[in-house]
């Protein structure tokens, strides 16, 4: 019976209208109005009754101006004004999901206006965006009434906030919009011989068992954690626990852009681009080298000793940079005082740093960079080499006009990788070269281990490291974005995604 | 088959084109510059490990006085005789890395091979979006207090061993390697008559793919193992008992005690201990080093092999 009606349904929705059907023309209107009721003017919690909340909180309503309502917008907004560190956590997830929701709404509809089917699934894609979009609604609204009648009244002053009609429109309109590009979907799906998740589980249930320890593994390793950059926004205390301090905005990066974000990410950007140029420089060199050595036994053990630094700990390699620099202990540090009759003290001086931080993770890396290059070099034709050399190109001409430029897309592709990775320093380098010697910081501190020296040593300053990071984490994501949107139109080939 | 083809592709890397170049004068010039070139990289790769061997054989008087050497500096073991007088430590961080790796390994292995072979099924619809969604992970986190917090107040797990290897064993480029090892090795035909045939998915994994994915599970193990033995970091974060520590953590402490000494007694506080404190640390850096080394030159070429594969197929 309900199989029928739902067929009828599909039906009718599918009727052609022009170049779109019926069904994405009211999903088109639908949507539209979920996106108008989800903007910020809109109150989704409206304020019954302060009195009660704002003798508790000792907020002063003359100094302290309250609305009468907020979207979920807005609504983190008054939670910073009033101090109510309680109701941060799931309204910071909700603003979330609103705007994410609001972002996918967009996309569909740009895409039912434009309405041009893919060969290779017709509207699925367009389709895919409606679940999401959708879904990501009755979340937010579903969310924000449980939010206000289970958290909100009950851990701060009951009778406090009230659902706005406007929430319950949402979660009305959202279900229908579902239950539609559900409905629209089925027919699409039969003409393109496709399923959907249901009929994927009941065909492949095994290999989703195989994925279940992956799938615990990352929710709580990566995605979970995603939640966590709340903190950022939070000023830690130990009354109030993680997730119940106070929410202060964007005070912690106020703090950080003050005291050593420049100088942070200057470090971190300009090593990284050291490390990545230089590195692969010397990588491609080594591996022409080795790859035009004869003598086997040579070969061989060359490559195997300058593999050798790769397999070590950063701890060991924290013992052998002391061996080679302490002040008149190290062997270099003895060497250079030698020849020069002065002593350098290596870990009080920071401007050797950088070199020298430099030398190690070349030293470190070079074994493996090259490996990858030898690949490529082995993949290259033989014939190229005969025939440069019966034209008499010398061996310098054939590295030159043949290894070098075949070498490129192995290069290209690794640059990629790197610039994507460009805001993420190699801690364990810096750490163990440099470890808490203060002294050195100016040249060698990197996002990555401020961070870590703040949540190791400063408990309290919790939301200033997570602030670190966040930034971190986004302006790289921004980076990988941005360079992959540019690959894809010059070069779709080499696109990261 | 495949595996000597494996072989046979690394044996052709260590060999590449081989001299069917005549040699003329720039030839003769080329031939100085790349044995030279490479010798000194070679050099200047091992002369750091020769040091720290020769330190943890010398006289710790010598060396506090002239520094470290190429070669030993009054040759004797007291080092090492010191480090073994009193092994319960160094015995329990041996005991317990190797419980890390051991265990790690393994666990990361399997789980490494199972959702590998998911993403690798070319009927399976949701490969690409279970693809992204670990690669993303690549690309954005919550960054280190959260993931921290996740482990020590979320869940109850403080003080635990599990969390000193449970966030090491997955690893997006371990899985996309283990793919590319599967897919290159068993043709999508063998399992799809398989399928045919009315072999359900894990009779093809355990019958059909494990017997021939050995080079690949003997490649990502390796990487998954060496990460665990030279890991500090973990331990440094989560080990609430110095009994769960790991090897690397016990010579990092030991590290910054020695200097620590050093210190003291560079502002003139006498100290009392008779420990050899700038051999120790070589001696010790050799002890926790030594068994990388010692299997380092038989597995060098399953590192390499992987490295291969990750590299051609990206």
């Amino acid at each position: 019976m309900a199989k029928q009606t739902g067929d009828a349904l599909s039906v009718k929705l599918n009727r052609q209208i022009g170049k779109r059907n019926l069904g994405m023309l009211i999903a088109l209107g639908i949507s539209a109005l979920i996106v108008i009721l989800s903007l910020p003017f809109m109150n989704w919690i409206r304020i019954s009754y302060i009195r009660g909340f704002a003798e508790k909180y000792s907020i002063d309503l003359g100094k302290t101006p309250i609305f009468p309502g907020y979207s979920m917008l807005t609504f983190l907004g008054f939670v910073q004004k009033t101090k109510a560190g309680i109701l941060g956590f799931p309204a910071f997830l909700l603003f979330f999901a609103v705007v994410a929701s609001l972002v996918l709404h967009a996309v569909y509809i740009v895409n039912l206006i434009i309405a041009k089917p893919k060969r290779s699934n017709g509207l699925l894609g367009i389709y895919s965006f409606g679940k999401a979009s959708n879904i990501l609604s009755i979340i937010a609204s579903a969310g924000t009434i449980w939010y206000i009648f289970f958290w909100a009244n009950s851990r701060t002053f009951p009778g406090t906030f009230i659902p706005s009609p406007v929430v319950f429109i949402v979660l009305v309109l959202a279900v229908a919009n579902l239950v539609i590009v559900k409905a629209l979907e089925k027919t699409e799906l039969k003409k393109y011989h496709d399923h959907g998740f249901f009929e994927e589980v009941r065909r492949n249930w095994i290999l989703f068992v195989f994925l279940i320890p992956c799938f615990i593994y990352f929710l709580i390793n990566n995605y979970l954690p995603m939640s966590g950059i709340y903190f950022a926004f939070t000023q830690f205390n130990f009354r109030d626990g993680l997730f119940f301090s106070p929410f202060v905005g964007f005070k912690n990066f106020e703090f950080l852009v003050k005291a050593n974000l420049w100088p942070l990410t200057r470090n971190t950007i300009l090593y990284n681009i050291v490390f990545i140029g230089l590195g692969n420089v010397l990588q491609i060199f080594f591996a022409i080298l080795v790859s035009q050595v004869g003598v086997k036994w040579f070969k061989k053990t060359s490559q195997t000793l300058i593999f050798m630094p790769y397999f070590v700990s950063y701890v060991i390699l924290r013992v052998l940079v002391y061996s080679l620099l302490e002040d008149k202990l190290g062997l270099l540090d003895n060497l250079l005082g030698n020849l020069t009759g002065k002593n350098i003290d290596f870990y009080n001086t920071p401007k050797y740093w950088p070199g020298l931080i430099v030398f190690f993770s070349m030293w470190k890396g070079i074994g493996y960079g090259m490996v990858v290059y030898l690949a490529t070099i082995m993949g290259i034709s033989d014939e190229y080499y005969e025939a440069a050399k019966i034209d008499g190109a010398n061996i310098f001409q054939q590295i030159r006009f043949i290894t070098v430029p075949l070498l490129k897309p192995t290069f290209i592709i690794l640059l990629l990788y790197a610039i994507g990775g460009i805001m993420r320093g190699q801690f364990e380098l810096f750490y163990q070269m440099v470890g808490q010697n203060g002294i050195l910081y100016d040249l060698t501190d990197i996002i990555d281990t401020y961070v870590y020296r703040v949540t190791t040593t400063q408990a309290m300053s919790m939301g200033l490291a997570t602030a670190a990071g966040l930034y971190q984490s986004v302006f790289g994501l921004v980076i990988v974005v941005l360079t992959n949107w540019i690959i894809k139109r010059r070069n779709a080939e080499y696109a990261l995604f | 088959m495949k595996r000597s083809n494996e072989q046979a592709s690394v044996e052709k890397q260590l060999n590449i084109h081989s001299t069917k170049i005549k040699k003329g004068a720039s030839g003769i010039a080329f031939d100085i510059i790349k044995y030279g070139l490479l010798t000194l990289l070679a050099l200047i790769c091992v002369l750091p490990f020769i040091i720290i061997i020769s330190g943890s054989f010398s006289e710790n008087q010598i060396v506090l006085k002239t520094g470290y050497g190429i070669l030993p500096k009054g040759f004797n073991t007291d080092a090492y005789s010191f480090i073994f007088k009193k092994p319960e430590g160094i015995l329990q961080a041996y005991k317990m890395t190797t419980y890390y790796t051991v265990v790690g390994t393994f666990v990361g292995l399997s789980v490494t091979v199972l959702t590998a072979y998911v993403i690798s099924r070319k009927t399976f619809k949701y490969r690409n979006v279970v693809s992204f969604l670990i690669y993303f992970t690549t690309i954005f986190g919550g960054g280190m207090v959260p993931w921290y917090l996740m482990y020590t107040s979320v869940l109850p797990l403080r003080g635990t061993t599990f969390i000193i290897w449970f966030p090491a064993i997955l690893g997006s480029f371990n899985i996309i390697l283990m793919r590319t090892f599967i897919t290159g090795s068993v043709p999508d035909a063998i399992i799809e008559s398989a399928k045919i045939d009315g072999a359900g998915e894990g009779t093809i994994l355990t019958r059909i793919v494990l017997p021939v994915l050995k080079p690949g599970l003997a490649t990502v193990g390796l990487f998954l193992a060496l990460g665990y033995w030279n890991d500090w970091y973990r331990s440094s974060m989560f080990a609430t008992d110095k009994k769960n520590w790991e090897l690397q953590l016990y010579l990092y402490e030991l590290v910054n005690k020695a200097n620590a000494m050093k210190e003291l007694v560079n502002t003139g506080v006498v100290l009392n201990d008779t420990m050899p404190t700038q051999t120790v640390k070589m001696a010790m850096a050799v002890v926790v080093t030594g068994p990388i080394l010692l299997v380092y030159p038989f597995v060098q070429r399953y590192f390499i092999s992987g490295i291969t594969v990750g590299a051609v197929k990206g």
